[in-house]
């Protein structure tokens, strides 16, 4: 192995967010060959270290350096020029373009006259798409590329800057079990290839599995780094980290209960809406919690839009009693970012703080800091904007909000509740799913997580192209799972493609 | 004070200050001293009970028409059409004012007219209101196109029935239909100046707005439509409905900015009676950011500058004004931070050049 080269310096970084510090002297290094995780809870600064590494953020003390030497100015265009990329929680793609065209965009290679040099840019992304050890299909719309291949885009985008440190946040969050194994194939033969890979992640899976390193991060501070040994030592390693990361002993997981299930709460029957629902049929009975399957883009998205009644379906029949949303586009369709907290915990129920047509701010109040409290949301303001909050914290208002309506509807649905959600706040909602169920809500969980359904559901069914193909106990084999989510994706392929 | 406020505050100084500059520029460019011309501008405005009463009596319509576009900007609509709803509640108002029995007192008459210009302003946001909520149509547009038709609209009622054949004007309306002027209530000194109750009606309504937008629901839930009308449909608050409410109700404040002249100044609608006051709301909602008192300040700070334009026409045009007042505007968007922000972040990206950038 050769000597270790150190990349990227974080010397005793800081950041403060108005009265939030919200990363306090943080000092870390990054080596080439080597791929270095950084996990922590939610708000806990992995999200604001990064992107101060990246020069996207200015910190506010301390400082960057990229090979030694400072990063100035501290801009994101300085830091990729330096060889500092980053690829986004959000894509940034532009969707109406090919994936060459994305590549291309904002670094475009000339031929005399100001002539795009398409060949040039397409051998450049195809040189390191060799690398990655991916294909991809450059002259597709990024929009029509899956979850996983346009990942793949945003990763070679920032390869063919040079990039020789890469930071990925939270890159998982959105993948399939499989698409997670590729990855980090792929990342490892980045770094194999001398280049240091920075990933922010919640799953310790996969830190045990694929990191070098891992550094925990709590309350803006850095509480340890710890290089990883594969084998023996790896589970209590793993409790280590756990405990770290929360500060305390991890809480044991979710308990099941028997629930006898009732009378039939959510129905749809034959359901089609366009391209993307295809006839689906299913039941919710209250007491039970129903969970969907699939892979992502297979009508997962639909199907909620229509049970909220936000999309009218062109064909068949939808019964649903009163029900409580959470969107899996927390960002569009779940929170109001420019306002409060407190208005968006109770987004849509002013009608009941209302008294002759005028808000009852007391009462509002009283209501916003229960549900507050309750959700764990930090920092535990009502004044502050939401879109200031970490998204996992943002993702606490919404699942607090629903909740809190269980008393007074009998349907709640669920659209990937713990996306981009830490540990302790997965199991918090983890407890409030079971525990409506418990109360006698018929419970619709729609997840791109497989271990999440087996955890909370009573009844699993599979989601693809558009139908329902499967129906499994919660217990049903990986293997049986993923055949059924395949058939649907087989049948896709030939239409997709013709 | 939040950060915000202060910046909102430097910002519009910084802006005032860049007017100035510019206004000091224009006039030296005529020949003139640019000091003179300042020290009479100030003299013929806040200088003299006069002047103050006249810029209180232009600030009045702006202060309307402010709080007008504000309510529309707050629900996420840019209310171009201030202007004609205007015109059309100023001709409402006049004729209506005009068919009362001649010796209606004032207690039925006032109440009658007064209630005669948010109808109308009303009604006639209440078009793209409805094309907005129901179709989707672009309320910039139809706004625009509801001006242009109140014009055209307007000059055929004055010529075929409504005017005074010959004229371009109403009949006067009855006396117990005028809006007393403020000198009437022992403030003498104002002197002839033609502020009126119209004065103390517009900020009791600038009050009502902000109030109206904190505290009621409806007004609320307006709000919050207006910064994501996603999240709220998905939380089933009828975002149509509270959309074409709130143009719907900027076009009846709007309407109440036809009262300042019509029964507060003429005592008759006149064509053209108003014309920029629309407009002028505009730059007002910008300047005042959603509070009652920004808005007061820049409605009084344009009704200034529109009253110094009188003042100082006898030496340069008065004009020069007006490219004040689009001075003022752009340099106090400049100075917001989030102008800004937005401007830096796009042209902050492309620091090498293409050529170079992403190949060997």
């Amino acid at each position: 192995m050769p000597a270790l080269l150190t990349l990227l310096t974080l010397d005793r970084l800081g950041k403060s967010y108005g009265a939030v510090r919200a990363v306090d002297g943080v000092s870390l290094s990054f080596e080439a060959g080597k791929i270095h995780a950084v996990v922590g809870e939610n708000g806990a600064g992995k999200s604001t270290l990064l992107k101060m590494a990246a020069g996207v953020v200015v910190p506010d003390a301390g400082e960057v350096r990229v090979g030694g030497e400072l990063l100035a100015p501290h801009t994101a265009a300085e830091a990729i020029r330096r060889g500092v990329g980053m690829v986004q929680q959000h894509f940034a793609l532009v969707g109406v373009l090919s994936a060459i065209e994305n590549i291309m965009l904002g670094a475009e290679p000339v031929k005399s006259l100001g002539r795009l040099d398409v060949a040039r840019a397409r051998a450049r992304a195809d040189a390191v798409a060799r690398e990655m050890g991916v294909s991809l299909p450059w002259d597709a719309p990024a929009e029509t590329l899956g979850v996983g291949d346009r990942q793949r885009l945003e990763i070679v985008r920032t390869l063919v800057r040079e990039a020789r440190v890469v930071i990925l946040d939270e890159p998982t969050a959105v993948l399939t079990a499989g698409e997670v194994s590729q990855l980090y194939a792929t990342l490892r033969r980045l770094a194999d290839g001398g280049r240091a890979v920075i990933v922010v992640t919640h799953r310790l899976d996969e830190v045990r599995d694929h990191a070098d390193q891992v550094s925990v991060l709590r309350h803006g501070t850095q509480v340890s780094t710890r290089a990883i040994e594969r084998g023996e030592g790896a589970a209590g390693l793993l409790r280590d980290v756990m405990r770290d990361i929360m500060g305390e002993e991890p809480p044991s997981a979710l308990e099941r209960r028997a629930r006898e299930p009732g009378e039939v709460r959510l129905e749809m029957k034959d359901v089609r809406l366009g391209r993307t629902l295809r006839g689906v049929t299913l039941r919710v009975r209250a007491g039970e919690i129903v969970g969907i399957a699939g892979v992502e883009g297979n009508g997962q998205r639909e199907l909620v839009r229509v049970l909220a009644g936000l999309d009218a379906p062109d064909a068949g029949e939808v019964r649903c009693d009163a029900a409580a949303v959470v969107h899996e586009d927390r960002r569009a369709e779940g929170l109001v970012l420019a306002a409060s907290v407190r208005d968006n915990l109770v987004l849509g129920e002013l009608a009941r703080f209302t008294r002759y047509g005028l808000v009852d701010a007391g009462a509002l109040e009283r209501e916003a800091r229960v549900r507050l409290d309750r959700g764990g949301v930090v920092p535990p303001e009502l004044d502050a904007l939401a879109g200031t909050l970490s998204g996992g914290n943002q993702q606490k208002i919404v699942i607090a909000r629903a909740v809190a309506r269980s008393d007074r509807v009998s349907v709640l649905v669920f659209a990937q509740p713990t996306r981009g959600v830490d540990l302790g706040a997965a199991r918090a909602i983890h407890g409030e799913i079971a525990r409506a169920a418990d109360a006698g809500k018929a419970v619709l969980l729609v997840s791109a997580d497989l271990a999440e359904l087996r955890v909370l559901c009573d009844r699993l069914l599979v989601l693809a192209r558009g139908r329902i193909v499967a129906e499994l106990p919660p217990d049903a084999p990986e293997a049986e799972v993923g055949q059924a989510m395949l058939g649907g994706a087989h049948e896709a392929l030939p239409e997709a493609r013709a | 004070m939040s950060e915000r406020g202060r910046q909102a505050i430097v910002a519009t100084l910084a802006g005032v200050a860049a007017g100035w500059l510019a206004l000091a520029l224009l006039v030296w460019i005529y020949g003139e001293s640019p000091r003179e011309v300042a020290g009479q501008l100030l003299a013929g405005t806040w200088g003299m009970a006069y002047g103050v009463g006249q810029v209180l009596y232009k600030a009045t319509p702006l202060l309307l028409t402010g709080v007008a576009v504000d309510l529309a900007l707050r629900a996420g609509l840019f209310n171009i059409g201030a202007e004609g709803q205007l015109a059309v509640a100023g001709l409402a108002v006049g004729t209506v004012g005009a068919s009362l029995p001649p010796g209606t007192p004032a207690w039925i008459a006032l109440p009658a007219v007064i209630a005669v210009a948010p109808l109308a302003g009303a009604a006639w946001a209440g078009v793209p209101a409805l094309l907005r909520a129901r179709f989707g149509a672009h309320e910039v547009i139809s706004t625009i196109m509801m001006n242009r038709i109140a014009d055209a609209a307007l000059g055929l009622a004055l010529a075929r029935g409504l005017g005074i054949p010959g004229t371009v004007r109403t009949p006067d309306v009855v006396a117990g239909a005028r809006l007393p002027r403020l000198e009437a209530f022992g403030l003498p000194s104002l002197h002839g100046s033609a502020v009126s109750l119209a004065l103390p009606l517009a900020l009791v309504v600038a009050v009502l707005a902000a109030w109206w937008l904190a505290r009621s629901r409806v007004g609320r839930e307006t709000v919050l439509v207006g910064l994501s009308p996603s999240a709220c449909a998905a939380e089933r608050i009828p975002v149509a409905r509270r959309v074409g409410g709130a143009l719907v109700l900027s076009g009846a404040v709007a309407g109440l900015a036809a009262l300042a002249p019509v029964l507060g100044y003429k005592g008759y609608y006149e064509s053209g009676m108003g014309a920029g006051a629309g407009f002028g709301g505009i730059a007002v909602a910008l300047l005042g950011r959603g509070h009652p008192a920004g808005l007061l300040l820049a409605a009084l700070l344009f009704g200034t500058l529109e009253q110094g334009g009188l003042v100082i026409n006898a030496r340069v045009p008065m004009e020069v004004m007006t490219v004040l007042q689009g001075v003022v505007i752009v340099a106090v968007a400049l100075a917001d931070s989030r102008v800004r922000a937005f401007v830096a972040s796009s042209i902050a990206l492309p620091k090498r050049s293409p050529r170079t950038a992403g190949t060997r």
